[in-house]
């Protein structure tokens, strides 16, 4: 076993454990030790059709896509853009991005002459790269945004982006397959040699 | 009201940093001690809920849900620690309300759980120089302190012995040494940048953040494991914590009775001994009124906490709150100039990573307005940088354009590193800032609110120019190839998390609250050792300095009781 899943184990036994004891005064939404709670994107799914999960899904691995490593398919982004979209969106910026999956299929049908869903991969990439040129005068372009503080009004394919690129270096498929992870270092070494080809570590909040 | 007591000999109001101080050493003394702690119950390791938890597991994988924090959590969502791994450490805003003067905003961070703010805080630890003490004397702002650095000096080697402090010994008489623990290591940048400074800046030092952090076991509990975000709380003990330290040690006694959801509406002063005899409390979840005995008060409720308490126990000998002839409670408020004054961008080490998350920083102590110094600047005081690095991710290049397999390769991949100055700058204590009660609004308890009415002066401004015009001459010395200069246009009063002053320490009771040792003047039983006590800011953070005059308050305290002088 390795130590993470051991402390994710152990976790889940504090939390039954202390879930009888007297003195627990948290509300029920914080009543949860997170490190032992299902995943986010595990949550079951209300929001979208099964022809718009579809066309989500094909989005996502588009921005993303699988190569000899996990895409955006693999690692759940589908699910946490469907999610995101029912919770974390507000009722004017759920509008506003399925009003752009909307606009996206119908310029699909107009300029590509069909269904997303039906064009190729170097079709695809037009015109999701069509949507990035018209949208790049947008402040979601600006540097400097670390904290990455949501751009409310951005246009729909830069929300498609965020959403896309949080889910999928957040998740668990691309942050220890993709990104690298390490729960329990154990030590601080300030200089260790990195490889042209080597990836980040899954940076922590900040 | 219920008259809930037993037999204490001493209470100390607030569990936080210093509180959980005052309960150690009081209850290592033989003292019987109850703790009172507004928050609510939390246990160590427990209850720390968002402890190792990956982003896959934190609600909407960590992205922070804006609407519902600006409706519950205006202020507090500000502090960089906040988020949902962190949320239920903190007060909610709307359920405990504050005023702010118009047009002088001020942010009040409070913890709402046992422990306080010592599960929160960032951890850094640093001694404050005999000029620091010295510089009210020396310069006639605010009032001289009645103590110096040598009367503190072994009070710093007592807690730093208990906390456990990792630093490097830099002999420096701006900022000095104590009892370390082995440094932590630095990035290559930040070795290359130390090196470039020593020949292009050698006035500057460079040193290994100073960090209540354990690079060994020490006194039972762990070394750090690298983890990364400590203000999610530690099980191992690692950094230190009221729930890690000064709590266990004080229970270990027999002598530690502790309350949770405690809030203390007032304290009640005794006209005919001229002493306390009670503090009077609201439980938060029953709204049920108790009143607890003792000979012996300790105050550590954080600098706001107890201006509010103070100001809310008037009296016939003291009608204008406790303690308060000399019309100083609620004066002369203090934080500390935090300013993020320049990113640089370095292509410098490109090859060099790291492993491991170091929940520390380095240093670049005082350098201006030194003994000795041309004198060259427009301002008294001074100001030290903290410096991070940090190696671009996908975080920072998330706005780059294009899709497919060249754009995940971007975002996988290290950017350049970026290493970050912040100024953190010394505040003179003034007349006009301060907090005081409101006259008419109440919070759910019917405690009256606290206004906070605090802006920065001439100095500090003066001061902050400064900071910014040597930090961008410190990056280019550094090496960076490209700086950005972020103009913080604005520096949110209490945005520094280090507010202080309010019941300054002084000889001269007309114009201080408290004597040399925290102890009213006035009032012989009720010392207060946390924040309020500051008489002046210095530059480097406080709580160190807090938790020494609490270690020193309560010896010299129990030696009193026992001669018979309280």
């Amino acid at each position: 076993m390795k130590r993470r899943e051991f402390l994710e184990c152990a976790a889940l036994l504090i939390t039954g454990a202390s879930a009888s004891q007297l003195g627990w005064t948290l509300t029920g939404e914080q009543e949860v030790y997170l490190a032992g709670a299902a995943d986010y994107i595990d949550q079951p799914l209300n929001y979208y059709t099964p022809e718009q999960r579809e066309l989500l899904a094909a989005l996502s691995e588009t921005i993303i896509p699988r190569t000899d490593t996990p895409g955006a398919i693999d690692a759940g982004v589908p699910r946490f853009i469907e999610l995101m979209v029912a919770e974390w969106l507000n009722d004017a910026e759920r509008a506003a991005f399925d009003e752009g999956l909307f606009a996206l299929q119908q310029r699909a049908q107009k300029d590509w002459d069909g269904d997303f869903l039906a064009l190729d991969e170097d079709a695809r990439l037009e015109l999701l790269e069509t949507l990035e040129s018209e949208a790049s005068g947008s402040d979601w372009y600006q540097l400097g945004n670390i904290r990455r503080d949501f751009i409310s009004d951005a246009p729909f394919i830069c929300q498609l982006k965020e959403l896309t690129i949080w889910g999928f270096f957040t998740s668990e498929v691309g942050g220890t397959q993709v990104l690298r992870y390490e729960a329990m270092p154990m030590r601080f070494d300030g200089d260790t040699p990195l490889g042209p080809d080597e990836s980040t570590w899954m940076p922590y909040l900040i | 009201m219920s008259d809930a007591s037993t037999q204490f000999d001493a209470i100390v109001i607030g569990s936080g940093i210093t509180g959980g101080w005052a309960a150690k050493e009081l209850t290592e003394r033989g003292l019987k001690v109850l703790v009172l702690e507004r928050g609510r119950e939390l246990r160590h390791g427990v209850d720390y809920l968002g402890e190792h938890a990956p982003d896959w597991k934190l609600p909407y994988n960590g992205k922070k849900p804006r609407e519902f924090y600006a409706e519950q959590y205006p202020i507090q969502s500000k502090s960089y620690a906040f988020g949902e791994d962190t949320r239920h450490f903190f007060v909610n805003d709307k359920e405990n309300p504050y005023q702010q003067a118009p047009g002088k905003p001020f942010e009040w961070v409070r913890g709402n759980v046992v422990g306080g703010r010592s599960l929160l805080w960032g951890r850094q630890t640093y001694r404050w120089s005999e000029q620091d003490f010295e510089a009210n004397r020396v310069d006639g702002n605010g009032m001289p302190w009645p103590i110096g650095y040598k009367e503190l000096a072994p009070w710093y080697s007592h807690v730093e012995d208990f906390i456990g402090v990792t630093g490097q010994a830099e002999g420096l008489p701006q900022l000095p040494d104590g009892e370390f623990l082995p440094p932590m290591d630095m990035f290559a940048l930040e070795k290359t940048i130390k090196g470039r400074l020593a020949s292009k800046a050698p006035e500057l030092t460079m040193t290994m953040g100073r960090a209540a952090i354990l690079t060994r076991d020490h006194k039972g509990r762990a070394a750090c494991h690298y983890c990364g975000p400590c203000q999610r709380g530690c099980s191992t003990g690692s950094y230190f914590s009221s729930q890690s330290s000064t709590l266990p040690a004080a229970e270990a006694t027999g002598n530690l009775t502790l309350v949770a959801n405690a809030v203390v509406e007032r304290l009640v002063y005794d006209e005919a001994s001229g002493k306390l005899s009670a503090v009077e409390v609201i439980d938060s979840q029953t709204r049920e009124k108790l009143r607890y005995s003792a000979k012996l008060f300790f105050l550590c409720a954080s600098t706001l906490g107890t201006t509010q308490v103070l100001l809310n126990s008037p009296s016939g000998t003291f009608p204008n709150g406790l303690a308060n002839r000399s019309g100083s409670v609620g004066r002369y408020l203090m934080d500390h100039l935090n300013v993020l004054s320049t990113t640089g961008i370095f292509f410098d080490d490109m090859d060099s990573y790291y492993y491991g998350n170091r929940p520390n920083n380095t240093y670049i102590p005082r350098f201006r307005n030194l003994p000795g110094e041309d004198e060259d600047t427009d301002f008294v005081r001074g100001y030290g940088y903290q410096a991070l690095p940090l190696r671009g991710d996908w975080k920072m290049n998330f706005n780059a354009k294009g899709f497919g397999a060249g754009l995940k390769d971007r975002l996988r991949k290290p950017g350049p590193w970026l290493w970050a100055l912040a100024g953190f700058g010394e505040c003179l204590p003034q007349y006009t800032n301060r907090a005081y009660l409101h006259p008419t609004r109440v919070d759910r308890f019917g405690i009256p609110q606290l206004v906070m009415d605090f802006e920065w002066g001439p100095n500090e401004l003066a001061l902050w120019r400064d900071m910014d015009k040597q930090s961008a001459r410190i990056m280019k010395a550094a090496g960076a190839v490209f700086t950005s200069a972020i103009a913080a246009e604005d520096v949110v009063g209490g945005s520094a998390i280090h507010e202080m002053g309010t019941a300054r320490m002084g000889d001269d009771p007309n114009q201080a609250v408290l004597n040399a040792h925290n102890q009213a003047h006035d009032v012989p039983n009720l010392f207060v050792t946390d924040g309020a006590c500051m008489t002046s800011s210095s530059c480097v953070n406080p709580s160190l300095t807090y938790m020494a005059l609490t270690a020193r308050a309560c010896a010299y305290a129990v030696t009193q009781l026992a001669e018979g002088q309280i």
